[in-house]
């Protein structure tokens, strides 16, 4: 069997931008406009929930901890399901798939960022903390200025493994129909029936570019520090 | 918000969910096995001697790793499934009646295959990668002293390296398994009659969404919880002291 080409060329445009001249970005840039505002929105609601569980041990803690493992022990299909059903509720009107998608995925991933911020806060030398209060900082000081941008930047490397993951996680807006890559690629196949292997493999293709491209991005970071 | 059982555990509702777990449960268990398999075959390309075999290792590590488990399940089905020979495809849609679930529902299908590889091989790449971490934290001096002891290369592996190796790595390997099951819920993309399949059929079937979800959610969990308890009994950490590994004889030869 061979490689036929022709089925790419022909929706090249769809499987990249989707219906952008019709203001409704899809494919492959849809798949990163998802990615970037779910990234921003984890790391916004990850690291706050990471200094909580850090600095206030007992009940708040254990209550964070309890919550983080309740979404990560759920299949992420099952957050999306969850948001797309009770967001409309709670707010009395229809939320669009695509914001459905953002938020489950924020949900989802803040979990994962806030262990990683209580790991790298945890990792940070004793004598930075008290070095702090002796000099006469507050709690929070410390943590502002002290602690925090050191573990953040311990945890660059962590935090970009975790956007890759992110990235491949948007592929589930195809259960919403939302038309990021994945969903686009399913439609272009089912329209055309007969290539499946060229386009699943040039979808493939471009994640493991987008992907494997960030991870050495990450590795190369980390190393200069 | 008022929940209604009665919609989802009664009737056909109550048999497809029956169906959708037994259905999760067996893609779980011969995807995890089809991943243990093709995790020792992962290994030994990563351990082997030639360049080439590792660097056929990494590719497929680097090519899994970064892209998403659904488009690689969607490649599985609509196009690779296709290249199996004729005959192979045909044995495979004939009438298995001894994997048939009650209502007709036929286990062995192309879904089920390409569900099962999918996963497997996916999983496999985390796994081999945890383990490898955790040959990296066995201390050097643990291979000096079996090699200097007259174990080979393959016996310090086996004997000395891999149990530590294993029993360093556990709780991610674990871990990874119970990822695979949680995966599983993907197959529905391609029409796997498993829970999450079950659960959207139901919704459309009589709208009984928030007991749909709450009994998906609930399924997963409990799953969940108990593999993993299932698992660490399993844990090397667990049943030490270790058994003694084979006394090298040829040392005392030299000696």
């Amino acid at each position: 069997m061979l490689f036929d080409p022709n089925v790419i060329l022909g929706n090249l445009d769809y499987l990249l931008w989707g219906r952008m001249a019709q203001g409704e970005p899809g494919g492959l840039l849809l798949t990163l406009l998802l990615s970037l505002s779910a990234g921003i929105a984890s790391l916004g609601l990850g690291i706050p929930m990471g200094l909580l569980a850090w600095s206030r041990p007992g009940p708040i803690r254990q209550t964070l901890f309890w919550w983080a493992d309740l979404i990560r022990g759920i299949p992420l299909i099952f957050v999306i399901f969850w948001v797309y059903f009770l967001v409309p509720a709670l707010l009395g009107r229809d939320v669009p798939g695509s914001l459905s998608v953002i938020l489950a995925l924020a949900w989802f991933t803040s979990a994962a960022v806030m262990y990683s911020t209580v790991a790298g806060l945890d990792a940070l030398p004793k004598g930075q903390w008290e070095a702090a209060q002796a000099s006469g900082m507050s709690r929070l000081q410390a943590l502002r200025w002290v602690l925090l941008p050191q573990a953040l930047r311990n945890l660059r490397p962590s935090f970009v493994g975790l956007f890759i993951s992110l990235i491949k996680d948007t592929s589930l807006a195809f259960i919403l129909n939302v038309p990021e890559l994945t969903t686009v690629a399913g439609q272009v196949n089912n329209r055309t029936q007969l290539y499946p292997t060229e386009i699943f493999l040039f979808t493939a293709a471009l994640y493991f570019l987008l992907c494997g491209g960030l991870a050495r991005l990450g590795q190369a970071t980390s190393r200069v520090k | 918000m008022q929940f209604d059982w009665t919609g989802i555990l009664t009737g056909a509702p109550l048999e497809w969910l029956k169906t959708g777990i037994v259905t999760t449960l067996v893609v779980t268990v011969v995807g995890s096995l089809l991943a243990a398999l093709l995790t020792l075959g992962l290994l030994s390309l990563r351990l082997a001697g030639q360049k080439s075999l590792r660097a056929l290792a990494v590719g497929i590590t680097e090519l899994f790793r970064n892209t998403p488990i659904l488009v690689q399940i969607l490649f599985w089905y609509f196009g690779a499934y296709n290249l199996l020979p004729r005959g192979w495809r045909d044995w495979i849609n004939d009438d298995h009646p001894w994997a048939t679930l009650p209502g007709n529902v036929p286990l062995l299908s192309p879904e089920f295959i390409a569900s099962a590889w999918g996963l497997g091989l996916f999983t496999a790449v985390f796994v081999t990668e945890e383990i490898r971490a955790g040959l990296a934290a066995v201390s050097p001096g643990q291979s000096e002293a079996a090699l200097s002891q007259g174990f080979s290369r393959w016996q310090t592996l086996r004997h000395v390296l891999l149990p530590q190796a294993l029993s360093n790595a556990f709780q991610p390997v674990v871990g990874q398994f119970l990822n695979l099951m949680k995966l599983s819920s993907l197959a529905t993309a391609i029409g796997l009659w498993e829970i999450t399949y079950q659960v959207r059929q139901i919704e459309s079937y009589n709208s009984h969404a928030l007991e749909a979800f709450a009994a998906g959610t609930l399924l997963y969990l409990t799953i969940g919880l108990i593999m993993g308890r299932a698992l660490l009994l399993l844990d090397p950490a667990k049943r030490r002291p270790l058994t003694p590994a084979p006394q090298p004889v040829e040392v005392r030869d030299a000696v």
